[in-house]
């Protein structure tokens, strides 16, 4: 494993909520290195994804750092943070969220369309990587055409297109079957393996806790424990 | 992103609410039909009065008269203490030739008045007889019908308004023989024509010491108009015939002061300015000058004038409907960004910039104003056919006029709305929080 790439120090994140303050992350210290799978697991409304959502640059903290390939994430203003996304960054969200109106190639070229690449080499790499996730048939097919698992794989295509550095994965199979499920998460690694690129996985299913290199007990916005372990599956050796 | 994308983008996000989308391009539509349809209603207000006015002559023509002469002499006769306004503006050459310095000045030539009548055959007829610098004739907007105009090799002919003819009629005969007689026979062109400064001419009464004074024809000016009843003649040969009229005169033992003219001193000039719209700043300059300057343009200034507010009136119930297609464009797009909450968020969280978001809702706001435009102007030139014809058909004085440029305007116009109105929309959609937008169900 490498170096940290991720580092988060002392982060809190509190929401106004009438009365009430709610303390969503309440001091959370963690490296993330990369290369790796890192699994934030907990029951729901833990923290887990809020602290997905800091690190990502979709939410501020309310104090401390976090620290992504050197840059203060917390200190971008919303420009920085959409030059900085765009680049290193790439994203997978529970309900895919494609844009019903392309099709399954602009879905996936989208990242590179805000990037300003050409028309050719953009559909190439796109079609390259429909390819990797088995969906080449369907490149002219809009969302509203494919299944959910087909439409999550292209949501992984499109995560994986501009060669981030990190992708983040909330819930990735949270509206999927059992046997996608494990189809989605080998695609996810294998692919995020192939290029060493760092894989941060939010999620409250045991299941998906198979594939990391760590898992990161979150519970009442802190984190309970950390499970360092083995990767049990692999995209060659599960057997099913 | 790149602009093609952009619009590529633009255009699929409208096609995919065709509905709603047309709506909205519907509301542009009928603004600027109106809008164009109610101008160029205005703008035919004023090219009808200019083709009024132009039956009465050429617009681009200013007459001048000096102001010295009566103007001057009034003065002295009350009291002499005030001197002429300009001692100066007197129309000789030299003035002439200044004029003809002045820009936008393509024609100037004196212009005399005669009183004379036309001889043709047995029949004598009344006109209005006017010398000119023959080549200036084509420039001050002289036009035959037959034969052809004067040019600078004609030391003399006439070219013949069509209803001098008309006014012929037979001395020899009493007023009754000659109601009877009807129309006279005549031929301007081919006839034998002279002019006599001879009152009685072919009566009892006539002088048999006024010989005719042989001419002939070269042209006849259609009739209607400024120069029916008109008799051009080159200056040089009213000079002539005048100089006969002098001799008469005195021959008469009549010295007849309201004839006497300074030799080289006109009463009148006219002149011909090339663009229409420098008319009354050459005017001003010849005014300045110390001459009284007339044209028609100070009729058609005033008729435009006096329909200012009409014309006004008309282009704000244009401006209205328009405004009420920039508010139903602010509506469409607020809609969509409520409805697209979710997809903008996913924009920016996968690296659009909020340039990119901003850039996108007003291109498509813009797309809708622009192909508003384009529609209402096509509807607008087949609503303006319609007036034209049913104002035909009614005989009516109401043209609608379009020029390329009203074209041109309106279908920028309702982009530039397109786009004002969707700025607010595409600001808001821009700070739409990334996080709440792809929460947003």
């Amino acid at each position: 494993m490498g170096k940290n790439i991720i580092r988060i120090q002392n982060v809190k994140k509190f929401y106004q909520m009438g009365e009430e303050r709610i303390r969503a992350i309440n001091g959370v210290n963690l490296n993330i290195q990369q290369g790796e799978v890192c699994c934030l697991f907990g029951k729901s409304g833990s923290g887990k994804s809020t602290l997905l959502n800091l690190i990502a640059g979709l939410e501020k903290p309310t104090s401390g750092e976090i620290i992504v390939y050197n840059k203060h994430i917390e200190r971008m203003n919303e420009n920085q943070l959409a030059a900085f996304r765009q680049q290193n960054i790439g994203f997978v969200f529970q309900s895919y969220n494609l844009l019903s109106t392309l099709t399954a190639l602009e879905n996936v070229t989208l990242p590179l369309i805000f990037h300003g690449m050409a028309v050719k080499e953009r559909n190439e790499r796109a079609m390259e990587m429909l390819k990797a996730v088995g969906l080449e048939g369907r490149a002219n097919h809009k969302p509203g055409e494919m299944s959910g698992g087909q439409q999550q794989r292209v949501s992984i295509a499109r995560a994986f297109i501009n060669d981030p550095k990190v992708v983040f994965a909330d819930e990735p199979t949270g509206n999927l079957d059992t046997k996608t499920t494990y189809e989605m998460m080998d695609l996810i690694t294998g692919l995020a393996n192939k290029k060493n690129q760092t894989l941060v996985i939010v999620t409250h299913d045991w299941e998906l806790s198979e594939y990391a290199d760590r898992i990161v007990h979150i519970m009442d916005g802190k984190i309970e424990s950390i499970e360092e372990k083995e990767r049990k599956v692999q995209l060659e050796s599960r057997v099913e | 992103m790149s602009t093609r994308d952009l619009i590529m983008m633009a255009l699929r996000n409208l096609w995919k609410r065709k509905l709603r989308t047309f709506l909205t391009v519907l509301g542009v539509v009928i603004g600027t039909t109106s809008i164009v349809v109610m101008v160029s209603i205005g703008l035919g207000m004023n090219e009808s009065f200019k083709n009024q006015i132009e039956e009465w002559g050429n617009l681009q023509v200013i007459e001048v008269r000096s102001n010295s002469g009566n103007m001057g002499m009034m003065m002295d006769a009350g009291g002499g203490a005030q001197k002429p306004q300009n001692k100066k503006a007197v129309l000789d050459q030299k003035t002439l030739e200044e004029f003809k310095q002045l820009p936008y000045v393509e024609a100037v030539s004196p212009v005399m008045n005669g009183d004379y009548q036309l001889v043709c055959g047995k029949y004598v007829g009344y006109a209005n007889f006017i010398g000119i610098d023959p080549a200036a004739m084509e420039a001050l907007g002289y036009k035959t019908e037959e034969g052809r105009l004067l040019t600078a090799e004609d030391k003399s002919g006439l070219v013949v308004g069509r209803d001098v003819a008309q006014d012929l009629r037979n001395p020899k005969l009493s007023w009754e023989m000659q109601m009877q007689a009807g129309p006279p026979e005549v031929d301007l062109m081919n006839d034998k024509v002279m002019i006599t400064y001879d009152w009685s001419h072919g009566t009892r009464d006539a002088d048999k010491s006024i010989k005719p004074i042989k001419t002939n024809v070269v042209g006849v000016m259609p009739s209607g108009g400024g120069n029916g009843y008109t008799v051009v003649m080159p200056l040089a040969q009213m000079q002539k015939i005048e100089k006969e009229v002098d001799a008469w005169y005195k021959k008469q033992g009549m010295e007849n002061t309201d004839r006497k003219q300074k030799k080289g001193v006109y009463n009148e000039a006219a002149v011909k300015v090339a663009n229409i719209n420098e008319v009354q700043n050459v005017q001003q300059k010849i005014k300045d000058m110390g001459f009284q300057a007339y044209s028609l343009t100070d009729e058609l200034d005033a008729m435009k004038e006096t329909t200012k507010m009409l014309r006004i009136v008309l282009g704000a119930i244009g401006a209205v409907s328009l405004i009420v297609a920039a508010i139903g464009i602010t509506n469409t797009m607020v809609m969509a960004i409520y409805e697209r909450t979710r997809e903008i968020g996913v924009m920016k969280v996968i690296g659009a910039s909020l340039r990119d978001i901003k850039l996108l809702f007003l291109t498509e706001a813009a797309f809708i104003g622009f192909a508003g435009g384009v529609a209402g102007t096509v509807i607008s030139f087949i609503m303006s056919k319609i007036v034209n014809f049913v104002a035909a058909q009614q005989a009516s004085d109401m043209m609608s006029v379009i020029p390329i440029w009203l074209y041109l305007a309106a279908i920028a116009f309702a982009t530039v709305i397109g786009v004002l109105s969707g700025y607010l929309p595409a600001q808001r959609a821009m700070k739409l929080s990334a996080l709440a937008a792809i929460k947003t169900e």
